[in-house]
């Protein structure tokens, strides 16, 4: 197996194909390969040298407190789907059976026993995520044989079911679908608490489809909360019943979500373990509120920020809050407070004016709306999130429960939990996927705990984000804009620091996740190749999926 | 706006983008156009203006029907629209608050022919009644055959909207009535599996969204130089030319894409490029090529290149039951055969020089598609030079430039236009107003010669196309052309400008069904250029 193409080829390209050709054989002929073709890496595994079948009929056995749960059977008639997807339906192979002649022999595994002890299923951050995995041929006389799958909980259990597909693959010699290197033990769980992807609705309306595409490939990658940007000063596609005409601000009468889409997509994504965080960016990016009540605007000629003189204005975030409560359940909400640039407060004669008589300079009545902001969220019982500038501004002011969410640079998790917050690792230059410039290997070697070295202050970055900013991406590329690098940050969030920061991960990763970014396309997520420069872009000419 | 490749910039990206400006405010709150959001246009379409609503559990009928849907066709089409129509937003309106009198409980469908086979022409009229004159709170769907039906569910889908008053599905301004059917038989779209290797799913979700524009034709384009990713129980080792062990199709898989295809009421065309774009064969076979060194085009002095070419077409009628097979023949360099002393040899003895050689080989393939049972596509090349051999059987694909198709039916022969400057998917400086006002009948104009016409095709080819862009570069030009092979001519735009509306919401409407098609502004698959509406983009 080799590339058919007569062009010249560079050196690099060569090299690619050097690693390609070691890796391939392990498919077929070196099963003690070195690489193990999963991701995120699980924290612990062990292998063989078995290979088993797995039979198309594939059923479930479930046991303990939480075995019953809706959760784990829908996921396991998906996993079923995904696995046996590359294979054809019944109707066409039974008819080419008939006209060319195949025969099947009995399969090793035929069933997969999923343990879950506990029957709680609130989805919450720090959720355990753990499961250990063990795949082998059933001897005929232990009890545990075949695929079992133990976790505490239904999202554990998600996670395993999730490694047990990429333990699968199709053989084309057998027509079968196979697990190589049998028999597997797996005993896996995460780094990081929270493993985030930002959705930006603003910029670009996603449809709820799309949405739903983007939270389903997510748990491919482990990730496990989805920070929904919902509005911003472009569009406000939400409905929000208190303030029902703020769903004016939206770009047009199609582009919009009601509150029971809203659920629809909370919903959804618990079924898949993954939590949705809500943002309210204020009070900068938030000039779309103002279609519908201009009085939240300082004038009719500058919009934003928010006008921080009004009761009115803290009303409606109140109201906003109120509403988003029911939907959102997850205990961690973000405020925003970015980017906000107050020459409006200034120029507009009553903010200024209110200004004074409050002897604020726009700088404290920044600080006073976000912090008036935050009482709103905690008295909704919500762990209030806010970007970087908030911290950077006023630390000792923030409410100390806030997590501060990083993005301007390096560096800033550590002042974070140096002051004992806790922190959100996305900063931009690796971790912004609207940053096209910035190759995979920048997203994945990225360290969220970069220069804290005290347990005690590691332990409050909870976690960190990729972050995908619509302003040049739709429903038509905001897929291969996240995929494959959130992939390479996914990785980075779930698998031990040592495991995966250590050698050369030319050798090391980058043959896994061009395995991955294929397993991405055929399970129909448009991830985009591996190697281009900037993400996104086209294949640079005709090849294999796994070199480019 | 930043335009990166101003040189590139074709007239219409500039009328375009002023356009936009002009019409966005329009567009933005009207969710697109006029009086009527279908695509592609139908034959004829009157409509009222009152609202019904459909009920939570619209119900399929066929009452009148003749036709048994004992393999569920029409069935599983009912539960793609319902899927498709309830796609957008959650359902979750309050019944009780609409007029009963104008809920539709469901949708009755009478088809005349029981037939279910798919075959080129066949019959793919429809008439919709939006409600049923005779039964108002049902809608009424009739047609001759089953994929007519198809047709009729999917202009069906696209008149219905989520209501965010009423939380329902609305279709506004019936009564409709829509008559309706294609103006060519013959409505393609190219799929190069060779150069990139498509996974079955994506494969599968390009044929769900040719269905939604009414195209009817999957040309698989399997193999050809870069790659053999088809198994071939023949000659089980041509499958070593895959790109590698996991980039392949089974025949089972195949299979299953034309089963796929044919529930949706398309026909795969499956192509097998010779002589001049199979160097993948010799992988396994290195004795398909004229030489080590030189591997391409085919082996035209050895026997066993026809008995592999014979037995492929064997295990493909097996497959493919469309009644054409699509031959290539295209971009043949005829230079190994002269170098490669072997060859020449031949060719000396048998006094053919290489022109000779290759319609040799063209003609030789032709015979055994037509015993097995198959008509034969040619690329045009294959007309161009030897047009007067070719099997009249032949349908001539054109694709080098505009002006073939004339001289094709001028000769008496089939044609389909695929002219590159304006149908090649491929090109992303070919704008969607040029794929709309490619006229393929353009200079013909006896009604015998126009005939034989039999339709077009837009072409995908694979270099710079995998599972993350394909269907941005397919989408939304495809549908540009799919309203020209589908809608009667007097009913197109005669300025593409007339139909910016319609086909932005048509656009949407695919983004909102989860294809990843395009915005209409700049080249082909750009990236929006700012913050905005997709009816604005």
């Amino acid at each position: 197996m080799s590339l058919n193409s007569s062009k010249p080829i560079t050196i690099f390209f060569t090299a690619i194909l050097a690693l390609f050709f070691t890796f391939s054989l392990s498919f077929s002929v070196d099963l003690d390969q070195s690489l193990t073709y999963l991701w995120p890496l699980p924290a612990q595994f062990t292998s063989g040298n078995d290979t088993l079948s797995v039979d198309p009929d594939l059923s479930l056995s479930v046991s303990g407190n939480g075995g019953r749960s809706r959760i784990v059977k829908e996921a396991f008639y998906r996993y079923k789907a995904i696995i046996f997807k590359q294979s054809s339906s019944r109707a066409a192979s039974v008819y080419i059976k008939n006209v060319f002649r195949g025969m099947r022999s009995g399969d090793d595994i035929t069933k997969l026993s999923i343990i879950v002890n506990s029957d709680n299923e609130e989805l919450q951050l720090g959720v355990d995520e753990s499961y250990s995995l063990f795949v082998a041929k059933n001897s005929g006389h232990s009890i545990i044989g075949e695929a079992t799958i133990e976790a505490n909980t239904v999202y554990g259990a998600l996670r395993g079911l999730e490694t047990f597909s990429q333990l699968c693959s199709f053989d084309f010699e057998t027509k079968s679908v196979q697990v190589y290197k049998a028999p597997w033990y797996i005993q896996d769980e995460p780094r990081f608490a929270f493993r985030g992807l930002m959705l930006d609705t603003s910029r670009h309306y996603l449809p709820l489809d799309v949405i739903k595409e983007i939270i389903e490939s997510m748990s491919y990658a482990k990730l496990n909360v989805l920070h929904w940007h919902i509005l911003d000063e472009e569009s406000f596609p939400l409905e929000v019943p208190s303030y029902p005409k703020l769903w004016q601000g939206a770009y047009t009468m199609w582009e919009r979500y009601t509150v029971d889409d809203a659920y629809e997509i909370v919903s959804f994504a618990k079924m898949r373990g993954i939590n949705v965080m809500a943002e309210v960016d204020v009070p900068g990016h938030a000039e779309s509120w103002g279609a519908g009540y201009p009085d939240l605007w300082p004038s009719s000629t500058c919009k934003e920020p928010l006008d921080v003189t009004k009761n009115f204005t803290f009303d409606v975030i109140s109201g906003i809050l109120a509403d988003m409560r029911k939907i959102f359940l997850f205990e961690l909400f973000h405020l925003g407070g970015d980017e906000v640039n107050t020459d409006c407060w200034n120029s507009t004669p009553h903010v200024k004016q209110w200004l004074q008589d409050h002897n604020m300079t726009t700088k404290e009545a920044y600080q006073y709306f976000v912090l008036k902001a935050q009482e709103i969220a905690i008295s909704k019982n919500w762990t209030p999130v806010n970007w970087e500038e908030t911290f950077n501004t006023f630390a000792t002011k923030l409410n100390p429960q806030t997590v501060v969410h990083n993005w301007l640079g390096p560096g800033v998790c550590p002042k974070v939990v140096a002051k004992g917050f806790k922190c959100i690792y996305s900063n931009q230059g690796v971790w912004y996927l609207d940053h096209l410039d910035v190759p995979w290997d920048n997203t994945y070697a990225a360290e969220p705990l970069e220069g804290i070295d005290e347990a005690s202050q590691q332990q409050l970055v909870i976690g960190g984000e990729v972050c995908m900013w619509g302003e040049t991406a739709d429903a038509s590329n905001v897929q291969q804009t996240i995929w494959p690098r959130a992939a390479a940050a996914a990785e980075r969030l779930w698998s031990r620091r040592e495991a995966i920061s250590t050698g050369n991960i030319t050798l090391t990763a980058l043959p896994r996740f061009h395995y991955f970014r294929c397993l991405l396309n055929r399970r129909g997520v448009q991830a985009a190749p591996v190697t281009n420069f900037y993400a996104r872009q086209p294949p640079t000419g005709a090849g294999s999926c796994y070199v480019q | 706006m930043v335009m990166m490749e101003r040189r590139e910039m074709n007239i219409w990206v500039v009328v375009l983008l002023v356009l936009f400006v002009l019409v966005e405010e329009v567009v933005s709150k009207k969710g697109g156009g006029g009086g009527v959001n279908i695509w592609p246009m139908p034959a004829s379409v009157s409509h009222g203006h009152k609202s019904f609503f459909m009920s939570k559990d619209f119900q399929l009928t066929t009452e009148g029907s003749n036709y048994k849907d004992a393999s569920c066709i029409l069935k599983d089409g009912f539960s793609r629209f319902l899927d498709v129509v309830g796609l957008a937003h959650v359902i979750e309106g309050d019944f009780s608050k609409i007029n009963a009198s104008t809920i539709l409980q469901g949708l009755n469908v009478v088809i005349s022919s029981q037939i279910d086979e798919l075959q080129y022409g066949v019959d793919e009229s429809y008439k919709l009644l939006i409600p049923s004159p005779q039964n108002p709170a049902l809608a009424h769907l009739e047609a001759k055959t089953v994929y007519g039906a198809l047709h009729g569910l999917q202009t069906f889908s696209q008149l219905c909207q989520f209501n965010f008053s009423s939380r329902v599905i609305e279709v506004s301004k019936t009564p409709w009535t829509i008559t309706d059917q294609p103006r060519f038989s013959f409505r393609g779209l190219l799929i190069d599996t060779s150069r990139h290797y498509q996974p079955l799913p994506t494969l599968k979700k390009v044929i769900d969204s040719m269905a939604y524009a009414k195209l009817n034709v999957f040309h698989w384009h399997i193999v050809d130089t870069q790659s053999f990713p088809l198994e071939i129980p023949s000659y089980p080792k041509l499958w070593d030319g895959a790109y590698s062990i996991l980039e392949r199709y089974t025949v089972a898989d195949a299979a299953e894409i034309v089963r796929y295809a044919q529930r949706r009421g398309i026909n795969v065309l499956a192509e097998l490029d010779v002589p001049g774009h199979a160097l993948s064969w010799g992988k396994g076979y290195p004795s398909l090529w004229p030489s080590k060194d030189c591997q391409q085009p085919l082996d035209v002095s050895n026997e066993f290149s026809f008995k592999v070419i014979d037995g492929i077409l064997s295990d493909f009628s097996k497959i493919f039951k469309f009644k054409f097979v699509h031959l290539g023949g295209d971009e043949v360099n005829t230079g190994c055969w002269t170098t490669t002393p072997h060859v020449s040899k031949w060719l000396e003895k048998r006094g053919m020089n290489e022109k000779q050689a290759y319609e040799y080989f063209v003609l030789r393939a032709q015979k055994i598609a037509l015993s097995h049972g198959y008509e034969i596509v040619n690329w045009e090349e294959t007309f161009n030079n030897f047009g007067n051999k070719l099997n009249p059987k032949t349908v001539v694909h054109n694709w080098l430039g505009g002006g073939v198709a004339q001289k094709v039916v001028a000769a008496g022969l089939r044609c389909i236009v695929s002219n590159q400057d304006k149908w090649y998917l491929d090109h992303l400086d070919a704008l969607w107003p040029d794929f709309y006002m490619n006229e393929p009948l353009t200079n013909i104009t006896d009604p015998k010669q126009q005939k034989l016409v039999i339709g077009g095709e837009v072409c995908m080819w694979g270099e710079t196309v995998d599972t993350s862009d394909i269907e941005q570069t397919i989408w939304p030009r495809a549908a540009a052309a799919a309203e020209r092979l589908w809608t009667p001519y007097d009913n197109l735009a005669k300025d593409p400008v007339e139909v910016i509306g319609r086909l932005t919401n048509f656009r949407c409407l695919l983004n909102r069904r989860g294809v990843a098609a395009a915005p209409l502004i700049g080249l082909g698959r750009s990236a929006p250029i700012e913050p905005g509406s997709c009816y604005a983009q």
